[in-house]
């Protein structure tokens, strides 16, 4: 075996030390370093911080007519003249790189020849007065030539034959409208649909899902003296903001300074949409040598920030009469929208999932994501993951109806466990943790499924239950997507409080109280005793985006590494103060002992002063790096993520058949996480995923009209869950099967947790009417026309 | 559309209001058209009130005015001229917690926190007018109040808690005492 680097062992020496330990802080109940502020609405957010300038200057985006259009021209001075007005920017006037493309260079910040959805932004209007500024932006003149427009991506591809169709390309220089393709090729599929005794086949789609985080985006920028930028985000990712950034301005990085503070919710929305914003305030600011304000109105967000991909599927399996999967066919297209934004990563990720928890021999999967002239869609939680899991969840359950069998059953005999092969070829060792088998066990057990199975089949009149069961899984942090690494710096002060700074951003998640919480546990000393620094490019390490569930494990481990290090020099200054080996030192703050003899005590303030004196350092820099991942292009095979985490939801549903509505009961969420380290965190994890889910499954869905335009872009026409929708009761379940890499064993959860939800509740739906359904969102409408259609109405 | 010239807007003065916000009075000039929203963060710098949507949709804005529950993005600033308005700032005194925001904490429901604000201001809504509400009173009380990390269940078992805490007598804690 080739010797591993130093901060993997590190992290490694700790799961072992602390395998049977007993816990202190971690997997603890413990309130947050910003709870109380928060209550008593004193966290700022970004948009909060312009109260504080004076002499702001505010930025409002003049946005495309049309979804599909060349641009003859652009005229600006007629809003240039309009009074109050500063400074009119368009694509001519940006010193740097025209491009917040995430993934692909394919996305201006201002269009000047095309407009490719109804987000484009043809100029900005920078005015004192936000609503003068807007006003003006009805001067703007455009003279547009209007192209047709695409919105559904089975125009671009067909879903059985996977080739290109003949249409007007929306990226003509690309050559192209296939963004990415995708594949896994294993075993031998015709084999596998010859000998099988039964094989079932459906075609499956999902909708745009909208973040709808409650604070819509913002962006404050401050011009510096040497032609740098301070901004002022609300983003997931501070170090990417600065790189976009500084390359539509034409500066070097060190140039641009991103500073985030409290976050009102992200859902992978609030990746590359800040990277748009902060360049929008930043040109103004420096144009102007003012402070520049963007924020966006929730219209404005609705349209202008990246979507869930929709999915369309074909997917067909293959099984003996046992149960046993013989082999699993797909062909999934999602719509990326104008822009690619992170829409290849996102296929990737699902393609890798595309054949669910199981045990394949034999697959052959193809997915393609196309450019539309829909909204774009980038990053939402789950990645890729909920669109697959809702169709092969319902495959598994049709499947399951065609033999006969409990779908429970069928799942427990074909699921992954530790010593099996992914479809990918990869080994699942003890190592990674494998707690599938035990997450399932639980959930039926704690949800009471057989009983239940049994006496909702019996039911008559209009409400009807039902139960429904999904299995997911979900590979941890980035795979093969980019580098996947990330740091953490610990400095303990003279005075022996602990300033705690990382690069991963808190939308809300509560990840760096998880991180915290394992310092504490290392070094032995309480949280309170920790300040939580808010990401800053100036000052916090560069840890990675905070995306891919990734916070927990990959920060984790870096937080792992630098109190380790620090803890190993405090264990030597206080065995020079107490007199015995430093492997005997115990540290509880405020008390520092020698475990063999607990009397022998000097305080945790004297052990920081002693070191000062000492000349022995106590600020460390923690890093740590994913050992990096496999993958065949080819074929799909290799090991694309360091590991998984599972999980089984088990739903429970009353539905009207006088209306097709649904009423979700009761929910158990059982997961295996590897060690639970923010107790609190997990759970509000497990109720909001499934909320959220819940949302997915039944109501949620951005509509486009037939020329692109976005017909319900505010909260009263896109439904999100109230507190009206929620079920009664959501149970969250945790099994520890420990991945030997992360911080004490922890698996990510943050998208995880919406991965099975929908599934879930369709089966239960299926299961309460005895009909079977193909698309989301489930709305009453869907449910009322097919019950009529299958003769089930009553009226 | 049509634009109206910024030449018709500026014909209308700046107007004085009288407002008293967390029991203090302000004095404050406004345009005819200024929201009562903006006039609280903005220009008396009260951001525990939040703009989520600027079309009383998503409850982030909501105040007490007059001990009304109003979203404060759809009130016209000189139609606040007079009032009494409260903001989560005002809720409790300084390094005190209300028991709405002791019960949010005990029962662990804060996530990103932009809903809360509003989401304690209509549970004190609820709690002056019922001192004892059930479940369905408390979903439908908070049903204007949209949280995207999904603590609604939190907020139901909080209410309840808060509720046994006044009836309890127990209006005010400790803030240090409330921390991790």
């Amino acid at each position: 075996m080739s010797e591993l680097p130093e901060y993997v062992r590190i992290v490694e020496e700790i799961f072992d030390k602390y395998k049977d330990k007993e816990f202190l802080y971690v997997g603890k109940r413990i309130q947050r370093w910003d709870a109380v502020e928060k209550i008593k609405g004193r966290v700022l957010f970004t948009a909060d911080f312009a109260k504080y300038y004076r002499n702001a200057v505010f930025v409002y985006s003049v946005r495309t007519k049309y979804a599909h259009a060349k641009i003859k021209s652009i005229d600006i001075s007629e809003a240039q003249r309009y009074p109050g007005v500063l400074r009119v920017i368009t694509a001519k006037d940006i010193p740097g790189v025209n491009d917040v493309g995430y993934v692909i260079p394919d996305q201006p910040l201002l269009v000047s020849d095309k407009a490719r959805y109804i987000g484009d932004i043809v100029a900005l209007i920078v005015a004192e007065d936000p609503n003068v500024a807007k006003e003006a932006g009805e001067l703007i003149k455009v003279d547009y030539e209007k192209l047709p427009v695409i919105t559904d991506p089975l125009q671009v591809i067909d879903l059985r034959t996977l080739k290109e169709k003949e249409h007007p390309l929306i990226h003509e220089e690309r050559g192209s409208d296939v963004v990415a393709h995708f594949k896994i090729r294993k075993g031998d599929v015709r084999k596998a649909f010859d000998e099988a005794d039964v094989v079932v086949e459906g075609e499956y789609s999902t909708p745009f899902q909208e973040h709808a985080y409650m604070e819509p985006e913002a962006a404050i920028a401050l011009p510096e003296a040497d032609g740098g930028v301070t901004i002022i985000a609300t983003t997931q990712c501070p170090f990417d903001v600065r790189k976009a950034v500084a390359k539509v301005l034409g500066v070097t990085q060190n140039k641009v300074r991103v500073i985030v503070p409290a976050v009102g919710g992200g859902f992978g929305g609030k990746e590359d949409v800040a990277n748009e914003l902060g360049a929008k305030a930043a040109l103004a600011a420096l144009m102007t040598g003012r402070p520049a304000v963007v924020i966006h109105s929730r219209e404005e967000s609705m349209i202008g920030h990246s979507k869930r991909h929709p999915m369309k599927a074909w997917y067909r399996h293959a099984a003996k009469r046992d149960g046993t999967l013989l082999g699993v066919e797909a062909n999934i297209v999602f719509d990326t929208g104008a822009y690619a934004s992170l829409g290849p990563f996102v296929a990737w990720r699902a393609t890798v999932h595309a054949t669910g928890p199981y045990r394949v021999e034999a697959a052959r999967v193809d997915t393609l994501s196309v450019y539309t002239n829909n909204v774009y869609a980038g990053a939402f939680r789950g990645f890729g993951c909920p669109q697959v899991t809702f169709a092969i969840e319902s495959q598994m359950d049709a499947l399951a109806e065609e033999l006969g069998m409990d779908p429970v059953d069928l799942r427990l005999k074909n699921i992954l466990r530790e010593g099996d092969r992914t479809v990918h070829g990869q080994l699942l060792t003890r190592d990674h943790g494998v707690g599938l088998e035990e997450a399932i066990l639980k959930a039926v057990e704690t949800s009471r499924w057989y009983e239940k199975r049994k006496l909702f089949s019996k039911q008559v009149g209009t409400l009807r239950k039902g139960i429904g069961i999904a299995l997911l899984w979900h590979g941890n942090s980035i795979g093969v997507e980019g580098a996947d690494y990330s740091s953490a710096t610990l400095i303990i002060n003279r005075d022996g409080s602990i300033t705690f700074r990382v690069g991963l951003i808190d939308m809300g998640q509560g990840s760096q109280w998880g991180m915290v919480l394992i310092a504490s546990e290392i070094l032995g000393v309480p949280p309170s005793y920790f300040r939580v620094e808010q990401p800053d490019t100036a000052a916090t390490p560069d840890s990675g985006p905070t995306v891919a569930s990734r916070s927990t494990v990959m920060g984790g481990a870096a937080v792992v590494n630098a109190a380790y290090k620090l803890r190993q020099r405090l264990n030597k200054v206080a065995s020079t103060l107490l007199g015995c080996d430093p492997d005997d030192v115990e540290i509880k703050a405020p008390d520092v002992y020698c475990r063999s003899n607990p009397e022998k005590k000097v305080s945790w303030s004297d052990v920081v002063e002693q070191s000062f004196w000492l000349g022995i350092p106590l600020q460390e820099f923690g890093y740590f790096r994913a050992p990096p991942a496999e993958w065949d292009e080819e074929t799909g095979q290799g090991a694309p993520y360091i590991t998984y985490t599972f999980g089984a939801i088990i739903a429970e549903v009353t539905v009207d058949l006088e209306t097709g509505g649904v009423k979700v009961d009761r929910m158990v969420t059982a997961y295996d996480i590897g060690k639970v380290i923010n107790r609190v965190g997990a759970e509000l994890h497990a109720e909001g995923g499934a909320i959220q889910g819940l949302g997915y499954a039944l109501m949620e869905e951005v509509v486009h009209n037939k020329d692109a335009y976005v017909m319900n872009a505010n909260l009263s026409t896109y439904y999100i869950p109230t507190i009206h929708d929620v079920p009664d009761e959501i149970i969250p379940i945790f099994v520890e099967a420990k991945y030997r890499r992360g911080p004490f064993g922890a698996k990510g959860l943050g998208e995880p947790s919406i991965n099975g939800i929908a599934p879930a509740i369709v089966n239960a739906v299926s299961h309460a009417t005895g009909l079977r359904f193909h698309s989301i969102p489930l709305t009453p409408e869907k449910i009322y026309m097919a019950l009529k259609k299958a003769g089930k109405t009553l009226f | 559309m049509s634009v109206i010239p910024r030449e018709e807007w500026d014909k209308y003065p700046d107007i004085e209001i009288t407002l008293n916000v967390n029991g203090k009075d302000y004095k404050v000039k406004v345009k005819p058209y200024e929201r009562l929203l903006d006039v609280l963060r903005y220009k008396l710098g009260f951001t525990g009130v939040k703009e989520g949507c600027g079309r009383g949709e998503c409850g982030a804005c909501v105040v007490l005015m007059d001990g009304k529950l109003v979203p404060s993005c759809l009130v016209l600033a000189v139609r606040a001229n007079g009032s009494k308005v409260l903001t989560v700032e005002g809720l409790a005194p300084e390094g005190k917690l209300h028991a709405i925001q002791k019960a949010l904490l005990d029962t662990y429901a804060v996530q990103c926190g932009f809903c809360f604000p509003g989401v304690i201001l209509a549970i004190k809504a609820l709690l002056d007018r019922n001192p004892n509400p059930t479940d369905e009173e408390i979903k439908d009380a908070l049903s204007g109040q949209l949280c995207r990390c999904g603590s609604y269940l939190r907020f139901i078992k909080a209410v309840k808690l808060a509720a046994q805490y006044i009836r309890e007598g127990k209006e005010y804690f400790d803030e240090s005492g409330a921390r991790g």
